[in-house]
């Protein structure tokens, strides 16, 4: 199902992505002192500095807020799988963080900038067997 | 805030499509550095500082390789991509008002047919830092992550394909009358442009940067040493290199996307320089992609995003006629891309009264450099 080669590039987690690759959530980094959201993770709080925190899950919904579609291979492997699609998403819980992801078995012409999605998560097994969950997106 | 720095040399290697060159990339270096030495009247041993922007060609190989004099200042900035060409200018400013040093050269040197291609990427196996957010989806190039800001931005503003069109065809049609430039003599169509594949949507084939290898270089130095020199001096009104608050963040979730990264810088050039966009005659607009371009006049306030149409159309930004020319050497889609380079020598030129598209009684010349990636930069340039 997923858009790209089975073995194509996987995030591998640290401690303060971990949660948002493996929860199957959408765990958002928020600030233990002061409760600042802030996506991607960084290692510290943009607004109190703080380096503590917890991953709350917000609300899988979102609505499609730009994205673009690759028809030229930037990598041989990515070769049989132009074109496709990468779109990014504005969270419904949290409108000004965005979410980069694909929207796998959904036709490129149904994508539109507007659209209201849902997440859903794909399985992937590293060569280390770690599990990863990558947050993907669907139309609802 | 004029500071102490005047530009009195500016020089290019030849410009080749990428594999074209049969020189190495430090001996373009070199060869553009010599030039640009040579046309200010200076002699090598003149030289005491290098500045540049991620470039490979270090300054304590040059300087031994040029005979250059004794070296007092070198830097590079910070940031990846082309936005660091008029950062680099200003680097120079900073360091020559300061007393630094006296006479640094700016250059830039790009083979991209003897090392890594820009238009493609890796393969990454595991993914860490930000990357792991945008490369298990395919999310790896320049021209992907500048789609994914344009499409935004033509959705928010009803900016069109045609748009995006006119500013390839004026760089081409400028490149016509440049014999420098890689695209001379083969001029493009609107209808071969809307033919033309796709890369990445909305970008078609023409609406991204060729991989050139060449390099370009200016010399700069103080108002008191140009009067030896053997042009008259232009002198840099003002520069800027940064970023609004926050507009760090990766992966596009920084508050102000879409962005190319210049409302902040737009606001601290016309500050420091006392003038305005309407007191500018000519333009050089970095060009990764063509939609980078079109956000990066509204960043720097030559017009509100919803006018980007009517600003660009009907000839506006063409030489002769045009209300602001642009990129007027055919600048990096034309000319040739020397991580933009060209377009600060481009501006240069057009102070002197030497561009193959002059424009008539320049008082101020502007070169926007690298719109699209953290942090942008630009440089004015005027009379001496």
């Amino acid at each position: 199902m997923s858009v790209l080669p089975e073995d194509w590039a996987l995030p591998a987690p640290t401690a303060i992505t971990e949660a948002w690759f493996t929860s199957r959530t959408i765990a958002v980094q928020t600030c233990a002192e002061c409760g600042s959201r802030q996506h991607p993770p960084e290692e510290l709080c943009h607004r109190c500095g703080a380096m503590s925190f917890t991953y709350p899950a917000l609300s899988p919904n979102g609505t499609l807020h730009s994205y673009t579609v690759a028809h030229y291979a930037v990598n041989r492997a990515l070769a049989p799988h132009v074109p496709y699609a990468v779109v990014l998403v504005s969270l419904d819980d949290a409108p000004e963080l965005r979410v980069i992801g694909n929207m796998p078995g959904v036709p490129i012409e149904d994508i539109r900038i507007g659209m209201p999605v849902v997440a859903i998560w794909e399985e992937h097994h590293a060569d280390d067997a770690s599990v990863v969950h990558l947050p993907q997106w669907q139309p609802r | 805030m004029r500071g102490a720095a005047v530009v009195v040399g500016v020089g290019e290697s030849t410009y080749y499509k990428r594999g074209g060159a049969t020189e190495s990339e430090f001996q373009l270096a070199c060869t553009a550095i010599r030039r640009a030495v040579a046309d200010a009247g200076l002699t090598m041993a003149d030289v005491d500082g290098f500045t540049s922007y991620m470039d490979r060609n270090e300054p304590v190989r040059l300087s031994a390789a040029l005979g250059v004099g004794d070296l007092n200042f070198t830097a590079q900035t910070f940031g990846g991509g082309g936005n660091g060409a008029a950062a680099a200018v200003t680097l120079a400013d900073a360091a020559i008002s300061a007393g630094y040093a006296e006479t640094i050269v700016v250059f830039r040197a790009l083979a991209q047919g003897q090392f890594h291609r820009y238009g493609q990427a890796g393969r990454p196996r595991r993914t860490r830092g930000a990357g792991a957010f945008t490369a298990p989806y395919g999310m790896l190039s320049a021209a992907q992550t500048c789609a994914m800001q344009t499409m935004r931005y033509m959705h928010e503003h009803g900016v069109t394909q045609d748009s995006l069109a006119e500013i390839v065809l004026t760089c081409f049609e400028h490149a016509q009358r440049n014999p420098r430039a890689i695209r001379y003599g083969t001029p493009l169509t609107r209808e071969e442009y809307h033919a033309s594949r796709w890369i990445a949507e909305p970008f078609h084939l023409y609406d991204c940067c060729p991989e050139n290898d060449g390099a370009a270089a200016i010399v700069v130095t103080t108002a008191e040493r140009a009067r030896d020199c053997a042009k008259a001096p232009v002198s840099i009104v003002a520069g800027a290199h940064g970023l609004e608050h926050r507009g760090g963040v990766a992966a596009f979730s920084y508050p102000g996307f879409p962005t190319a990264y210049h409302r902040h810088v737009g606001e601290q050039l016309w500050a420091r320089a006392g003038v305005g966009p309407q007191d500018v005659q000519v333009a050089q607009f970095y060009e990764n992609f063509t939609g980078p371009v079109l956000m990066a006049i509204a960043e720097m306030g030559f017009c509100e995003p919803g006018e980007l149409n009517d600003f660009v159309a009907d000839g506006n930004i063409r030489w002769p006629n045009g209300r602001l020319p642009i990129n007027t050497a055919g600048g990096n889609l034309g000319e040739g891309y020397i991580h933009g380079f060209g377009n600060v020598v481009e501006a240069v030129r057009q102070v002197r009264g030497e561009s193959t598209c002059q424009v008539e009684n320049v008082e101020l010349s502007l070169s926007v450099s690298g719109p699209g990636y953290a942090p942008g930069s630009a440089v004015l340039f005027g009379r001496g």
